[in-house]
């Protein structure tokens, strides 16, 4: 039957060529942002390199204080993180990072301006960096101060590409062994990773050196202030007891001045749920990631309601075209469900060719994006996660477009069906 | 094989109410070969509707085989129709974009058969009807009189007890009338009951009983 039903639906629509040219647009246009909006929303939150565990990632990205007068809240300094976030129960590693900040550098009389980002032994072991040369800096090079960096490709080209022998383009330089300077300070490159992207927050940056090269040391007492920490938790059910223990840990936190502040919040969340506060202005304790995810699907579904209303249209528009037929199936033994079936079936692979089309273009669209640098560093692509959200998507938009007409068309009596009139 | 018990139907619309068929008694004996005729209007296809359960009366009852005809549920009056009951409609309603083959097997496909048994009954029944060499042919390739005969396959395909058919020769020539008229004969002489409404005597001469109607009366 299905075969059958797929044999209709294809000559239908070779038959009407302009429904189906107009339909096909429509579809394919609303499956592109769709599909790129997934694309972007996949490179950013799914597991990718460097980010491969993120499934049992945690992430300490904000400390609050609150005292009798004034509240405050911000990234959590060191002297926090390494006193009161190391070795929870459940955690494999800890790892602690600062924020990435700009740095300066001057090669061959131009002005380079590079993201630096200080890290320590274990930032390495957490995230899975692709190496192209060398290798990551250690715990040691952390403990004893040396001057050591990973940089990435594009900060390789620009620093040494001119040393290369990649060409023009300068692309293809080894940086190994070489010595870059930044914010005044020289660094021994160990190693090259690939572009890291901007999305990744946690691991984004040009450069990365060891914690301990900061010109002062005062940050290693600081409650709050420029670094931030990632959790590798033993499996995926040690998580809320790493929640629960840094919640129980805050009670110890000792402040310098009680009189100003008294009292610490913070969570170790993953990144979905620290976007989601970010976004809602929620407070730690009631972060609703739920929301976001939420938000993204209503509009998602917002954006195909108006589509699918004009291919329902399109469709309720040919019900009297195809009486006869609803008519002849009807007298033959075909019952309304079943011909709810095949209408759409139709519609379905009318949006399956629309879909297809939309991959397409979408891959054009996605790579427009990347040419056009608008996200550092990014490498956007269909992969088969979002294939497969494509195809979920694709086949939603054809039921969701297709249910109505198919349920007038099936409705329709038999006899007002064979003489072509609506019911 | 069919029984219409002070069947009446009665269409309603907003402004106007309609007696299409008053208080009709009719039975319909296996094997019979029955005309309906009257004039435009008096109800012989609502009468043909009633018997193929494709509408239901206002008042009285139908019985089917036997079997009493009341609220049946879309599913099962769809069984029964697919079961026991073939259409030949006057306009052929024959699907254009399905080639004649796939027209034929459209009752079949609301049955358990594999898509093989499907083609071998569907090419049977163009054969019965003697359209063997156009089983690829579409719809419009075909002459008015070969698409009747198409339609009859299709009618047949599923080897239903009962055969409907609302002016068969309506739209055809005089001479592929008469061959869709043997083609009813021959169904009929193998076992099929067959209702024929006509507006041509010389037709329901050669049928075993004619049924009048007079706006929406039995009139003998």
């Amino acid at each position: 039957m299905l075969r059958s039903y797929l044999k209709l639906a294809f000559k239908v629509l070779w038959r009407r060529k302009f429904f189906t040219a107009i339909s096909l647009f429509g579809i394919s246009l609303t499956l592109v942002v769709l599909l790129v909006v997934t694309a972007l929303f996949d490179h950013a939150f799914a597991p990718h390199a460097p980010e491969t565990r993120l499934d049992r990632t945690l992430g300490i990205y904000t400390l609050g204080l609150r005292g009798p007068q004034a509240s405050s809240s911000g990234s959590p300094g060191y002297g926090f993180l390494d006193r009161y976030a190391r070795d929870l129960p459940g955690a494999e590693r800890m790892a602690i990072y600062s924020v990435q900040q700009r740095a300066i550098s001057y090669v061959g009389g131009r002005k380079l301006v590079s993201w630096l980002k200080r890290t320590d032994g274990d930032f390495w072991k957490i995230l899975d960096f692709s190496f192209v040369e060398g290798g990551p800096f250690t715990a040691e090079d952390e403990a004893e101060r040396h001057f050591v960096a990973v940089i990435n490709e594009s900060t390789r080209d620009r620093f040494f590409g001119h040393l290369g022998e990649g060409g023009p383009s300068g692309k293809g330089a080894t940086a190994v062994g070489k010595t870059i300077t930044l914010d005044g300070q020289r660094f021994r490159v160990v190693g090259v990773v690939e572009d890291v992207p901007f999305l990744r927050f946690s691991p984004f940056a040009d450069v990365w050196v060891p914690i301990s090269t900061y010109r002062s040391s005062g940050y290693r007492h600081q409650l709050r202030g420029g670094f931030q920490a990632l959790v590798l938790a033993k499996s995926k059910a040690s998580m809320p007891l790493i929640r629960e223990e840094l919640q129980s840990r805050l009670a110890d936190v000792q402040f310098p001045d009680p009189r100003e502040f008294d009292h610490a919040y913070t969570g170790a969340e993953t990144e979905l749920e620290a976007i989601s506060r970010i976004m809602f202005s929620d407070t730690m304790e009631r972060a609703h990631p739920g929301r976001l995810l939420a938000i993204l699907v209503t509009m998602a579904l917002l954006f195909m309601v108006l589509p699918a209303v004009n291919l329902v249209n399109l469709n309720l528009s040919r019900i009297l075209e195809r009486g006869g037929e609803i008519g002849v199936r009807k007298a033959f033994g075909g019952s309304s469900r079943e011909l709810v079936g095949q209408f759409l079936v139709e519609n379905v692979v009318v949006t399956l060719l629309g879909g297809a089309l939309a991959v397409g273009l979408s891959v054009l669209v996605l790579d427009a994006i990347q040419a056009s640098g608008v996200i550092p560093y990014a490498h956007l692509d269909l992969n088969l996660r979002i294939f497969a959200w494509g195809l979920g998507l694709t086949l939603f938009f054809g039921v969701l477009s297709g249910v109505y007409p198919a349920w007038k068309m099936a409705r329709m009596h038999p006899v007002d069906a064979l003489r072509g009139r609506s019911s | 094989m069919i029984r219409l018990d002070n069947v009446s139907k009665v269409y309603r619309t907003e402004r106007v109410e309609t007696l299409a068929l008053d208080n009709v008694n009719l039975e319909v004996e296996a094997g019979e070969f029955l005309a309906v005729m009257g004039p435009s209007g008096c109800g012989k296809s609502t009468l043909l509707n009633l018997m193929g359960l494709l509408d239901e009366p206002t008042d009285g009852g139908v019985a089917l085989d036997g079997e009493p005809i009341e609220r049946y549920r879309d599913t099962r009056l769809a069984r029964l129709r697919n079961q026991k009951l073939g259409f030949v409609f006057q306009q052929f309603h024959l699907i254009p974009d399905l080639s004649v083959t796939d027209n034929v097997e459209i009752p079949l496909l609301y049955r358990r058969l594999s898509n093989r048994e499907r083609r071998r009954r569907a090419l049977a029944a163009l054969e019965r009807v003697g359209l063997s060499s156009r089983v690829h042919h579409f719809p419009t390739q075909l002459s008015g009189g070969q698409q009747q005969r198409v339609a009859i396959a299709r009618a047949i395909v599923g080897g239903p007890k009962v055969i409907l058919a609302d002016e068969p020769t309506g739209n055809l020539d005089s001479q592929m009338g008469d061959e869709v008229m043997e083609i009813l004969e021959e169904l009929n002489r193998d076992g099929a009951t067959v209702v024929m409404v006509t507006h041509d005597a010389r037709l329901a001469e050669r049928t075993h009983r004619t049924v009048r109607l007079f706006d929406g009366r039995q009139v003998h």
